[in-house]
């Protein structure tokens, strides 16, 4: 293996207990991820050493944690190569990046008549924002289709952006249930040539590969901590020329430069979208996350993903009347949704319960994309940098015992 | 080898259901949903001069959970009235199936068959 999954292990104290007296196998890091001792020990050292709200104290304390939250928004913008870390926003998670983008930029620039391409892959998080978008303001609201195989359809976007009607572009990095890994790069650079811009979704991609602004090409890009091993909130970064002219998303405290009985102006990026006092232990969590991912490598953490995967794919295929969602090896990500034609994905997710094994049962936030593979709900079993074979083998040995139960 | 929700009687009624079907002349006719996991039970019920229920079918497609409860509710809602299908719930469910403890995540699994019934009732003006 690319990775020494042993020593990873040691560094989740959650892997320390038992799952009904069984070994725990989490397969559900697509949803979220568990997290290391130095992201626990980061946040607990905020809370017992440095803590006091920033921005705004004129003492060492409210300094230190000052320091401690700004420095872990220079840790985040080299983790996605962002030229300015003033372009990085701090919020709860990706789905409200989105909707921020929605909101501030969608409102201002996207109007009766405009066209919203987004995926028929999409999270709700990255589909939802603009369906709403599109009706609140009379424009239309088309997909790029995903083919039999679960890839994205590229041939059908040029048609969608020949008109100049189309502007903006919103696609995932990576599939949350097929998997898929799109090709983002020639997206953006179809939409760019249209004069459209382009919105990421890069929750399920960010924590298993490098995520590079620069060399992707978005205009915007939303990520999700808690998925990366960190605490449960999210960046979104933007085009520091598009932030700029942005109007606020939300108003409040700290995003103000001044404010008069009738009139405010706003602070420089990036606390104009930051009001209120924001998760300071858990943006500090969050920079410790990428700490430790980077110190293990993005490009490391891919590679044992993929082997993982390589490894998993031909022994479920075995699992006798499985059917599995995606593409082949090359093209996905290490999540692996699938259905039994013995088993309701629920009763599949319970029955490995009793072994202790953790997966995701449902339409995984993906209801459009479910319904154009003609299925209500999927089972998904995703992999991260602690799992390993031994985990891949106990999820083959619970579906065929599911098999063996609810078969008749 | 396996867990309560697993065990021989609630699989019997999962692979042959009880009462599964439609009834023709319903009184009460309803489709209910979980859109989020995708379970759905079609009921139709039939009520005397008296307004108890006398029969009940069920179709549908879920889990082991939904599956099983509807199947073993047709049986059960025989004989009573709307009032005292109105008056169930969760307690009466895990009873019905054998005082099994459902877990948060499935109790909308069991109950769903009861929360159409409840809906239909209250459409066709029963309740």
């Amino acid at each position: 293996m690319a990775l020494d999954v042993e020593a990873i292990r040691r560094e989740f104290p959650i892997f320390e207990r038992k799952i009904h007296g069984k070994r725990l196998v989490f397969l559900d890091s697509a949803a979220s991820s568990q997290k290391p001792r130095a992201v626990i020990a980061a946040m607990t050292r905020v809370y017992t050493h440095s803590y006091a709200n920033v921005h705004r104290g004129l003492y060492a304390l409210a300094e230190e944690a000052t320091e401690a939250y700004e420095g872990a928004r220079v840790k985040l913008a080299r983790f996605i190569n962002a030229p300015d870390p003033a372009e990085v926003i701090y919020v709860r998670n990706a789905t409200e990046g989105l909707n921020l983008v929605a909101y501030s930029w969608g409102i201002e620039h996207i109007h009766a008549g405009d066209r919203i391409v987004i995926t028929e892959m999409e999270h709700h998080a990255n589909l939802v924002p603009w369906q709403q978008l599109a009706l609140r303001q009379g424009a239309e609201l088309a997909y790029v289709p995903v083919t039999n195989d679960g890839r994205l359809d590229l041939a059908a976007l040029p048609p969608l952006l020949a008109d100049g009607r189309t502007k903006l572009v919103a696609c995932s990095v990576m599939s949350n249930v097929l998997g898929t890994l799109p090709p983002v790069t020639q997206v953006a650079e179809l939409a760019h040539a249209a004069g459209a811009l382009v919105v990421m979704d890069a929750a399920q991609a960010a924590p298993h590969q490098p995520v590079d602004v620069q060399a992707l090409g978005p205009d915007f890009l939303a990520i999700s901590g808690h998925k990366l091993c960190g605490p449960g909130m999210g960046i979104l970064w933007g085009r520091g020329e598009l932030l700029d002219a942005m109007p606020p998303f939300l108003y409040g405290g700290d995003m103000i430069r001044t404010v008069k009985r009738y009139q405010s102006k706003w602070n420089d990026l990036p606390h104009k979208f930051e009001a209120g006092t924001p998760p300071i232990a858990e943006a500090v969590g969050l920079g410790a996350a990428v700490d430790f991912l980077g110190a293990i490598g993005m490009e490391a953490i891919h590679a044992h993903e993929q082997e993982l995967l390589a490894y998993a794919l031909p022994r479920l295929a075995e699992v006798p009347g499985i059917h599995i969602l995606g593409p082949g090896l090359g093209e996905r990500g290490g999540v692996v949704s699938f259905w039994l034609e013995a088993a309701h994905p629920h009763d599949i997710a319970a029955l490995l319960d009793e072994d202790g094994i953790c997966i995701r049962a449902g339409h995984h936030c993906a209801q459009p994309l479910h319904e154009r593979f003609g299925i209500p709900a999927s089972a998904r079993a995703s992999f991260y940098l602690y799992n390993d074979k031994e985990d891949v083998d106990a999820l083959v040995a619970g579906l065929h015992r599911v098999v063996k139960i609810l078969g008749r | 080898m396996s867990s309560d929700l697993y065990r021989e009687q609630l699989l019997d009624h999962y692979h042959n259901p009880e009462n599964f079907g439609v009834l023709p002349d319903a009184d009460v006719d309803v489709e209910m949903d979980n859109p989020t996991c995708g379970d759905v039970v079609h009921m139709t019920a039939r009520l005397d001069a008296e307004g108890r229920i006398t029969a009940v079918m069920f179709e549908g497609q879920g889990c082991v959970v939904s599956m099983a409860s509807a199947s073993m509710f047709t049986e059960m809602a025989v004989g009573k009235t709307p009032e005292e299908v109105a008056a169930m719930g969760l307690a009466d469910i895990e009873a019905m199936m054998g005082g099994v403890r459902l877990s948060m995540g499935r109790v909308k699994c069991a109950t769903l068959p009861l929360n159409a019934l409840k809906l239909g009732l209250k459409e066709a003006g029963k309740l």
